[in-house]
């Protein structure tokens, strides 16, 4: 009864005061309500990486494609046409498919780089199909990357964490390094006018997030991960005696994407 | 008479001198203005780069953040084959429809024969090269005349989409009939 009394009290001495906290209280929480569906608290998918602030993480990433589980449903393509807003024509990650015969001829198609999907088989292969697959590709992120080299304005570079940038306010457009990469992942972005690749999605990795080609793949075919966390995915098959390569070896560029059940005729 | 005779020796060496220090004295001034600050930074690129990389917009979210307002499909979604399909694959992106916390756009659902076309990017049988242990793949329309259904039906008519086997095992349920180990 008391405390009763105290509060009417109080009401009664500053009626405006109280009905402005009751007012605040209420619109407050309701904007509570709608902020925290905000997508903030979506966990996070690279264990440990929110907590990283340096300007450089020191994960060590790799990325994995697997080729014996792509379906060639081009769910990557969609996902990183979304992501980038590519301009039609322009491909930062596609989709090849391979279909070997039994004379040894290769014959390779990407429609659209994948970006539809495969709808049709071919029919223009003369000689029985010995092996068929897809081959998702992306850019390397080379060890010893040969893009950087050439850039005569120091607009692309391998920062330290291992990733291979282009800066676009840097970008003057001279094609060079478009020239220089040996695996085509490059291309002349028609807006900008200057030199645009895949990033592994740089900004969601550092957020926490994968890639969104590793994020929407439906079959698992494309595996990225902290090579020095003893308990991930990427750790485990590198580690396991797996039939892994690279595109072009030889050129010496030490990619970073690994191939899973690589055939040697993928080039 | 020797001292003028001296300064005359050394006076085309001192203009050179001259001319190359201002000529470097005016390219360290250039290369001030036009180079960017952190130019350098960390090797030879501009270092704030890495954070203009770092703050590019994040417009793919995950399945979870769809899952966060979009409860009734959540249940359906998580509990299928369909579990690893991405929503945004077939809807588009988040960041058409939500941003900082608000509806900005309607995102568009696929209707008709969008829908078969959607199912056949990946369970389309004439592509030889899909693995069988990735994924069920049948041929159109073989598949429809062996369940017996008409030669134009679509697929999601017996299939729900985000998650396919959902009226199927219902049907079988209500017949008292065990289904034949279709489900993963």
């Amino acid at each position: 009864m008391e405390d009763m009394k105290a509060i009417q009290n109080e009401i009664h001495n500053d009626r405006r005061g109280f009905l402005k906290k009751v007012l605040a209280g209420t619109i407050g929480g309701s904007l509570l309500m709608v902020y925290s569906a905000s997508g903030q608290e979506i966990a996070e998918q690279i264990p440990g990486m929110r907590e990283e602030d340096s300007v450089f993480t020191k994960k060590n990433f790799v990325f994995i494609v697997d080729i014996t589980r792509c379906i060639g449903c081009g769910s990557c393509c969609v996902a990183d046409k979304n992501e980038y807003n590519v301009p039609d024509g322009n491909y930062r990650t596609w989709v090849e498919r391979y279909i070997i015969d039994d004379h040894d001829e290769v014959f390779v198609d990407s429609p659209n780089g994948g970006l539809d999907g495969y709808t049709k088989a071919r029919t223009d292969i003369p000689h029985p199909v010995r092996d068929t697959f897809f081959v998702p590709k992306l850019c390397n992120m080379c060890e010893k990357p040969s893009c950087t080299q050439v850039c005569p304005v120091g607009a692309t570079y391998k920062s330290e964490d291992g990733f291979v940038l282009v800066d676009a306010k840097r970008c003057v457009g001279c094609g060079y390094c478009i020239q220089a990469c040996p695996y085509s992942v490059r291309f002349l972005h028609p807006v900008t006018r200057t030199a645009s690749k895949c990033t592994w999605c740089y900004h969601r990795v550092r957020k926490g997030l994968l890639p969104a080609c590793v994020s929407v793949c439906p079959v698992q075919a494309r595996k990225f991960g902290d090579l020095n966390d003893k308990t991930s995915e990427v750790y485990k098959i590198m580690r396991e005696p797996h039939i892994i390569s690279v595109l072009k070896p030889g050129m010496g560029n030490e990619p970073q994407l690994h191939y899973l059940g690589l055939r040697r005729e993928v080039v | 008479m020797e001292k003028e005779y001296k300064s005359s020796y050394f006076a085309h060496v001192l203009r050179l001198a001259v001319i190359l220090i201002v000529a470097g004295g005016l390219g360290i001034f250039a290369r001030g203005i036009f180079l960017p600050e952190t130019m350098g930074q960390y090797g030879h690129y501009r270092g704030s780069d890495i954070q203009d990389q770092r703050d590019v917009e994040i417009r793919n979210q995950t399945n979870d953040a769809c899952y966060e307002c979009h409860r009734p499909i959540r249940m359906i979604h998580k509990a299928g084959v369909h579990k690893t399909v991405s929503c945004e694959v077939c809807h588009g992106p988040y960041a058409d429809h939500v941003k900082d916390g608000k509806i900005v756009g309607k995102l568009p659902v696929k209707r008709g024969l969008e829908i078969k076309d959607l199912c056949l990017r990946c369970h389309n049988k004439v592509i030889k090269a899909r693995p069988e242990t990735s994924i069920k793949v049948v041929a159109m329309p073989q598949h429809l005349e062996e369940k017996k259904v008409q030669i134009t039906h679509n697929c999601n008519q017996c299939h729900m989409v985000h998650d396919p086997f959902l009226w199927v095992r219902a049907a079988y349920e209500m017949m008292g009939l065990p289904m034949k180990g279709e489900t993963k």
